[in-house]
């Protein structure tokens, strides 16, 4: 609310000619006042419906009105409910509304519950990354009922374009619940960065065993695909196009912080070596790690030393045939199917290289070089 | 249903010298089916990917009809996407897959089945709808992807390279039934692949891009026939356009185009431009397509003026035609289409003569077809 809370109480007790008293309370113990006085069914499907400004609720003969909403809590009103007429409760809830919808531009918009809770989980975690001792327990205060004691698949969202301004939380946790289809917990943390723990159950498929599915699949195949689809949501029925992680299931209540240390030097290796990829995998990202620890200094040192010819590798035509021949196993054929060329045309081209750098990427030895010496390149150039 | 207006579009990338796209202007009318085409790098998916909202658009406008859509979010552009990488989501059935777009945007459950039930029909998966997606062909998850899509009923399909994950015997089942799809559901359609023969086969038009420039935008007939340069004309095609290099000379009248091996009779029309427009003495690029080039007595009697000889390093007998790959016109391999009788093997002198009227020529420093420009 843009105008002070005690010139409105002031003027309000003055127009009513009644005691007014202005209090605070969590979003929960709204929640139960609203909910004794109303009745569940009266709420809507979800457990925690918004709360917003003109909303009100008796009490122990005590009529309570919302004024304002934030992260620190909710701002009501308390007045004798004899004091009132229902015309001037029906006036009072409809001015506070109106005034609460052309209110602060910057003013938050209502936030359930779950959305403060997880915002409190949040900070503690980005308090632990910057901290030089960090905790990876989480303190008890922060454990919310017994499912952050059982395997959860972690994702990192990191979205490229900003958010909608207010709602942004509601509306992502909404989203989610309706494609994992189960309890999901979705913790901001920087500015577009969410971290989201998923059920472990979408790792168990019992159903595709009645019918003849394809080769077994691992652990790091069905995470791959539920990230990829879940990729696919989002870009498509959220902001857009986004950067996703993810990492092997673990309990939150021990693994929080580990997990999220993780999956962000994840997004930031995917970031940095494999630019136009936005789905990051951990198990594929071994060796950048390994090379991203590399001094720079090193790398350029390493560079110059391995290469005759370093600009072959800015040849757009050059790069996209080697990714795709590494892609495919250093198989000849099917790189030169996949490329749409003749495999004639991927020989001379793989013969030129060899002319050009003296590596031959069909030998085992040269093709890892020629694969840390792309590697290196990308992010020295990069750098 | 909608078309499709770029203007000016730009795309640049933090840190780039160049722009990926540049300059891209493009009216795509109300149910056509128009395909980007180019090799790796050209710009195409990017330019998908901005009318997708997928990517920001640095400079320009896009319209989606006549709704500006450069700053809308993905999900309310009225499009749907098949992508190359298209994910089905693995934790729930073909049904849910399809019909989850439409819960999001609260259809009623009535309205979802209809819709769901009718795709699938069209799709030949009706039997598939309990499945997951782990118990799904290749070519049964792609008809699924499809299907997310159709039941949007949107303005525009948006697809990258659908088919490239498929094996070529499917891929060609699926081209067809793409074509028929987008048809009976009079969508408009952009389609990006860089498979030239997919272009040929599925677009009213095509654009043909190269290096973040569209290089020309064109019906199938127009681009084979008439390419307005010379990546046109080696990219679309199969096999591609052989090019000699050579040069212009008149003798008695006559124009002559001259090369290591080669001394044939340029046309009278021809000639006409090429005087007019100053290329006598100097050097050019012929551009002759393989079908272009006649081994029949019956051709060779008729063209005197434009028979080169030959020896053909390599015969590859298709059956219903035969591809020989020729030493001795020009310095380069020059690619013949023939019939699959004419009984030619390695190592033969073959006389040939080239179909002058079909022929084109290049600008050597621009590259521009000069009949063309």
């Amino acid at each position: 609310m843009h105008m002070g809370k005690t010139d409105w109480i002031k003027q309000l007790q003055h127009i009513l000619d009644c005691p007014i008293e202005a209090a605070t309370m969590s979003a929960h113990e709204w929640s139960e006042i609203a909910r004794q006085d109303h009745g569940a069914a009266s709420q809507s499907g979800s457990p925690h419906p918004p709360i917003l400004p003109g909303q009100h609720a008796v009490s122990d003969g005590r009529l309570r009105f919302v004024a304002d909403v934030s992260p620190k809590g909710i701002t009501v009103f308390e007045i004798d409910r004899r004091a009132l007429s229902d015309k001037e409760l029906e006036l009072i809830g409809w001015t506070l509304r109106l005034i609460g919808s052309k209110g602060d531009p910057k003013a938050e918009t209502p936030i359930s519950d779950s959305e403060m809770y997880a915002r409190k989980l949040g900070d503690w975690i980005q308090k632990q990354l910057e901290s030089d001792e960090p905790a990876y327990s989480l303190p008890d205060h922060l454990i919310a009922g017994t499912r952050m004691y059982h395997e959860m698949i972690p994702f990192l969202l990191v979205t490229e374009q900003n958010s909608p301004k207010g709602g942004a939380y509601g509306e992502l946790e909404k989203l989610l619940r309706s494609f994992l289809s189960e309890d999901i917990l979705l913790i901001p943390l920087k500015s577009q960065e969410w971290l989201i723990w998923g059920p472990a159950s979408l790792l168990r498929d019992e159903e595709a065993d009645t019918y003849e599915s394809a080769e077994e699949e691992t652990v790091e195949d069905s995470l791959a695909s539920i990230v990829s689809a879940l990729h696919e949501m989002l870009a498509s029925e959220w902001l857009g196009e986004c950067h996703l992680a993810v990492a092997h299931p673990a309990m939150p209540a021990q693994g929080i912080v580990e997990t999220t240390i993780l999956l962000r030097e994840t997004i930031n290796l995917g970031r940095k070596f494999h630019v136009g990829t936005n789905i990051h995998l951990p198990w594929m990202l071994q060796l950048e790690r390994l090379l991203n620890a590399i001094p720079e200094a090193q790398r350029a040192k390493y560079l110059e030393q391995s290469l005759k010819r370093t600009d072959l590798f800015v040849e757009s035509e050059m790069l996209a045939t080697l990714e795709t021949f590494f892609a495919l196993d250093c198989n000849v054929s099917e790189t030169a199917k996949k490329l749409y060329i003749h495999r004639n045309t991927l020989l001379y081209r793989l013969d030129k290289l060899k002319q050009e750098t003296g590596l031959d990427v069909r030998q085992f030895r040269d093709a890892v070089l020629v694969k840390i010496i792309l590697l290196l390149y990308k992010v020295t150039k990069r750098n | 249903m909608a078309g499709v207006r770029l203007e000016g579009i730009y795309k640049r990338y933090p840190g780039s010298e160049k722009a990926s796209v540049t300059d891209v202007n493009l009216d795509i009318k109300d149910k056509e089916f128009l395909v980007l085409v180019g090799p790796s790098g050209c710009g195409k998916s990017t330019t998908l990917r901005m009318i997708a909202g997928l990517e920001e658009i640095s400079e320009g406008k896009l319209y989606i009809g006549d709704r500006l859509v450069n700053d809308v979010a993905p999900k309310d552009r009225d499009i749907a996407m098949v992508f190359q990488s298209y994910a089905l989501y693995p934790h729930m059935n073909v049904y849910q897959n399809m019909a989850f777009g439409l819960k999001l945007r609260k259809f009623k459950k009535a309205d979802i089945d209809k819709r769901v039930r009718e795709a699938a029909k069209i799709l030949d998966i009706e039997h598939l709808l309990d499945r997951k997606p782990k118990a799904l062909s290749g070519g049964q998850r792609q008809r699924v992807a499809l299907g997310r899509a159709i039941v949007r009923e949107p303005q525009v399909f948006l697809m990258d390279e659908p088919l490239s994950n498929l094996d070529a015997k499917l891929r060609g089942q699926m081209r067809a039934e793409i074509s028929k799809l987008t048809k009976r559901l009079e969508t408009t359609t952009i389609y990006v692949t860089h498979d030239q023969i997919e272009a040929m086969t599925m677009g009213d038009r095509i654009v043909v891009m190269k290096d973040g420039f569209i290089q020309q935008t064109a019906s199938p007939e127009e681009l084979y026939n008439h390419p307005i340069n010379m990546f046109v004309a080696g990219f679309i095609g199969a096999p591609s356009m052989n090019f000699i290099n050579g040069q212009l000379t008149e003798q008695g009248g006559e124009v002559r185009f001259k090369a290591s091996g080669v001394d044939i009779v340029v046309p009278e029309g021809k000639a006409a431009t090429l005087r007019s427009k100053g290329y006598i003495g100097k050097e050019v690029i012929l551009g002759v397509r393989p079908e272009d080039i006649h081994e029949e007595p019956v051709f060779l009697e008729a063209s005197p003026n434009t028979i080169v000889n030959a020896t053909v390093e390599v015969a590859e007998n298709l059956g219903h035609e035969m591809y020989l790959y020729l030493n001795g016109i020009g310095t380069d391999t020059v690619i013949a289409r023939v019939d699959g009788r004419s009984g030619l093997r390695d190592g033969a002198s073959v006389k040939l003569a080239l179909d002058m009227n079909k022929t084109h020529m290049f600008d050597k420093e621009s590259e521009l077809n000069i009949f063309e420009n």
